[in-house]
């Protein structure tokens, strides 16, 4: 099995290189990584929009991507949102499963790949969360708190929140005393938790998630407001590799996903239902809140 | 000094396990006090090391978070620390950032991030590494982040040091329980060693007690230590003691009766010249018979001189067997033995001429529990003394006074006075330096006359020439009673 990737590979990549040759030579002029990348596989971004640190999980879609595009394919972890988005417009990375803010910046540059189905739709929901004894009960209560904010290019750890309080005409550093970044959806749980930070912008898809593998920490946060549901963190790829055959088989692998054994354990570890082809507009709510940024900044 | 005063009077079987004790107990106050310093220093020095270490992996995983300020980094370092330094027990880490405000703490509900730290934080370290406040059992230690030069800030951590006091008091009460089984083994071993080295002693001053009663036996060779030593030139040199007693006991008895036999030869020839006196009258009168038998004046005179001269010699004859019958000596002291001392010494008071003043007031109904044979003897003794000292034709007294509860007999001579070495050997508390020159034995058989029956002796120059003796035996309790029911 495993002397077969090699073998692949090599051919896979060559003819990669051949077919991509015209098509997207200016991309490999300006992103002289690209080169290096196509040499090295396939390189699929991941942001830690979930836990990145389970191992287990990286190991089992990397093991079943590489079955099902039949290239061996590379997992690339960075700390912040930002870094992956910036290999990924830079072209140094083939795809990459990002977050809906990111997308909707970078549209222009990035073709959508798929979506992540859960609780069958392609959605999801931020949660502004705090400590469970809190006696808040919207979101206006938590004026004054320390805030634990995901990523700043988190839609569901920032965005969604920043918005709200856009729409009202507030800033984050006056509507709270004082807030940082954790750079990850599990960190702003810990940090609520903990008592580090009073309440905290999440992903609502991992606290739902972690409330069932970790009872006890996220127990010891409720859930103050859901925001409306929004285009779930999607997977991307460069426009510059949009004639990429890769790209498509990417694309097949993660839409059967759930039709094959390897497949169904990965979305079983992510607890999703599959992957959705889905259309750009998806994350049109996303673009307005954007927009209301923008506005009132 | 009261205390060593006690400890005097206790017996030495007890005294050398309890100053065993004593000597344990000191000894391991002294060990405890060095070992729990010395455990303390290790437990300090070892905890300044982990400490240090503590502190340096947490400096190296904050420092780049506290240059930023990050928040969420400085905490999650901190809360991952405290999983991989158990065995400090870390209870509390407190971050501080340039400003002197706490970035983040590993509690962030009791020290929130951002706010000021508290007081209490800044003042409770000392010079060491790590500071230990005994009531909370807890260590603090803190370390200045420095970067290039200039200080960014500072980590605060406190941690539990209750196992390390734990573990002192552990080890203390293994000590003491050590020690106190040990100096209780050693105690009871002490008391048993000295039992064993005294129990030699105890054997001799039993047999000693038994010789000042008046049996001493040497100590038989049983009773001897198995391996010699001391002890066996101990118990050599008592017996040895003894049997040197012994022989001299042995010797005066028989010197005694060699005096005896010597004063029963004097008497004897006294006696045989006193039985000789009427003999020649005898046979004269059986003479005077044989030829005037038939004239009935002459036989009357004749018989009635016979009948006298038997009758004298029969009284010399019971007063020496009076004197020489052991059998006899047991009896209480009568006037009936005054009467045959009287008769004893009359032989000897003839053939030098002599006159002897008799006083002797003796009731007819007092009895006495004194011994009679030895007193009698012994007035005897004294009674040929003073005639040997006194001149020929001289004169010697007997005074015997009689009261309720003694018996005063005095016995004077004119002679030249007493010597001194009789004089000692009758009348001082130890007669022994007297006794060994080895001279009147007559007058030493007095004096344990006069000894045993608890009385007491002087002797006193007489008012024109020669001494008195005086004899002073006390009657006892019992006697008097019974003499005074008698009467």
């Amino acid at each position: 099995m495993t002397a077969r990737y090699p073998a692949a590979s090599q051919v896979l990549t060559r003819r990669s290189a051949i077919a991509l040759c015209g098509s997207a030579a200016a991309s490999v002029a300006f992103a002289p990584g690209l080169a290096s990348a196509k040499d090295e596989g396939f390189r699929f971004g991941l942001t830690p929009v979930f836990l990145s640190n389970d191992l287990e999980l990286l190991a089992a879609l990397r093991a079943y991507l590489s079955e099902a595009t039949g290239h061996p394919v590379e997992l690339v972890s960075r700390r912040t949102y930002q870094e992956i988005t910036a290999l990924l417009v830079a072209g140094q990375l083939h795809a990459a499963w990002i977050c809906g803010y990111p997308y909707v910046q970078f549209k222009s540059e990035l073709d959508l790949v798929a979506t992540p189905s859960w609780h069958g739709k392609p959605l999801y929901q931020s949660y502004l969360i705090a400590a469970p004894d809190r006696p808040a009960n919207q979101w206006q209560d938590l004026k004054g708190d320390i805030h634990a904010f995901s990523d700043p290019d988190s839609n569901s750890g920032f965005l969604v929140t920043r918005a709200l309080l856009a729409e009202n005409g507030l800033k984050p550093e006056g509507f709270f005393a004082r807030t940082f970044y954790t750079y990850g959806h599990r960190n702003v749980i810990r940090a609520v938790a903990s008592g580090l930070a009073q309440s905290g912008s999440v992903d609502g898809y991992v606290w739902d998630v972690m409330r069932e593998m970790e009872p006890g920490l996220v127990g010891r946060t409720r859930i103050v407001r859901r925001s409306e549901w929004l285009g779930f963190p999607p997977v991307a790829s460069p426009k510059a590799l949009a004639g990429d055959p890769r790209i498509a088989r990417l694309k097949q692998a993660l839409t059967t996903m759930d039709r094959h054994e390897e497949g169904r354990k990965v979305l079983a570890l992510l607890k999703l239902d599959g992957f959705l082809a889905t259309e750009p507009a998806l994350f049109d709510t996303i673009a307005a809140k954007v927009d209301a940024v923008r506005r009132f900044g | 000094m009261r205390f060593f005063g006690r400890l005097r009077t206790i017996p030495v079987s007890y005294r050398v396990p309890v100053l065993v004790a004593l000597l344990m107990v000191a000894i391991s106050v002294v060990i405890s006090e060095r070992v729990l310093d010395r455990l303390s220093r290790t437990q300090e020095s070892f905890l300044d090391g982990l400490a240090g270490s503590y502190l340096d992996g947490l400096t190296a995983a904050v420092l780049p978070a506290v240059l930023r300020g990050d928040v969420w980094e400085v905490f999650d370092a901190l809360d991952r620390s405290r999983k991989s330094y158990e065995a400090l027990s870390p209870i509390e880490a407190v971050v501080t950032g340039a400003d002197g405000k706490v970035l983040a703490a590993t509690d962030p509900t009791r020290i929130p991030s951002f706010s000021d730290l508290p007081e209490a934080y800044a003042s409770r370290y000392g010079a060491s590494t790590v500071t230990f406040d005994r009531e909370s059992a807890t260590g603090f230690a803190h370390r200045d982040l420095v970067y290039q030069g200039q200080p960014v800030g500072a980590i605060h951590t406190a941690f539990d040091a209750s196992h390390i006091f734990a573990e002192r008091r552990e080890i203390l009460v293994t000590l003491l329980v050590t020690n106190g089984i040990l100096a209780a083994v050693f105690a009871f071993g002490g008391f048993l060693l000295v039992r064993r080295m005294i129990e030699p002693m105890r054997v001799l001053e039993d047999h000693m007690r038994a010789a000042a009663n008046g049996v001493a036996e040497p100590i038989p060779s049983a009773e001897f230590p198995a391996r010699g030593g001391e002890v066996a030139s101990l118990f050599n040199g008592y017996n040895a003691l003894v049997h040197a007693e012994r022989e001299r006991a042995n010797f005066a008895m028989q010197l005694a009766e060699e005096e005896k036999l010597a004063s029963l030869g004097r008497l004897a020839s006294g006696m045989a010249h006193e039985i000789n006196n009427p003999l020649g009258g005898l046979f004269n009168a059986i003479d005077t018979l044989k030829t005037h038998g038939r004239t009935p004046g002459v036989r009357d005179t004749s018989i009635s001189l016979i009948e006298r001269g038997l009758h004298g010699i029969r009284e010399v004859v019971e007063a020496a067997l009076a004197t020489y019958r052991p059998e006899r000596s047991a009896r209480p002291l009568s006037a009936d033995d005054l009467e045959d001392v009287k008769v004893l010494m009359k032989p000897e008071l003839r053939r030098r001429r002599q006159r002897l003043d008799w006083q002797v007031d003796w009731p007819a109904d007092a009895a006495a529990t004194i011994p009679g044979g030895p007193v009698r003897q012994a007035v005897l003794n004294l009674l040929l003394n003073a005639s040997a000292a006194t001149p020929e034709g001289g004169r010697i007294g007997l005074k015997v006074e009689r009261t309720a509860d003694r018996l005063k007999i005095s016995v004077s001579d004119e002679g030249p006075g007493m010597p001194r070495e009789s004089i000692s050997m009758l009348s001082d508390d130890d007669p022994g330096p007297a006794v060994r020159v080895g001279r009147g034995l007559g007058l030493w058989m007095a004096r344990r006359m006069v000894d045993a029956c608890g009385g007491k002796a002087t002797v006193e120059p007489a008012q024109s020439s020669g001494s008195i003796v005086t004899l002073i035996l006390p009657i006892r309790e019992e006697a008097k009673h019974e003499n005074s029911r008698a009467a």
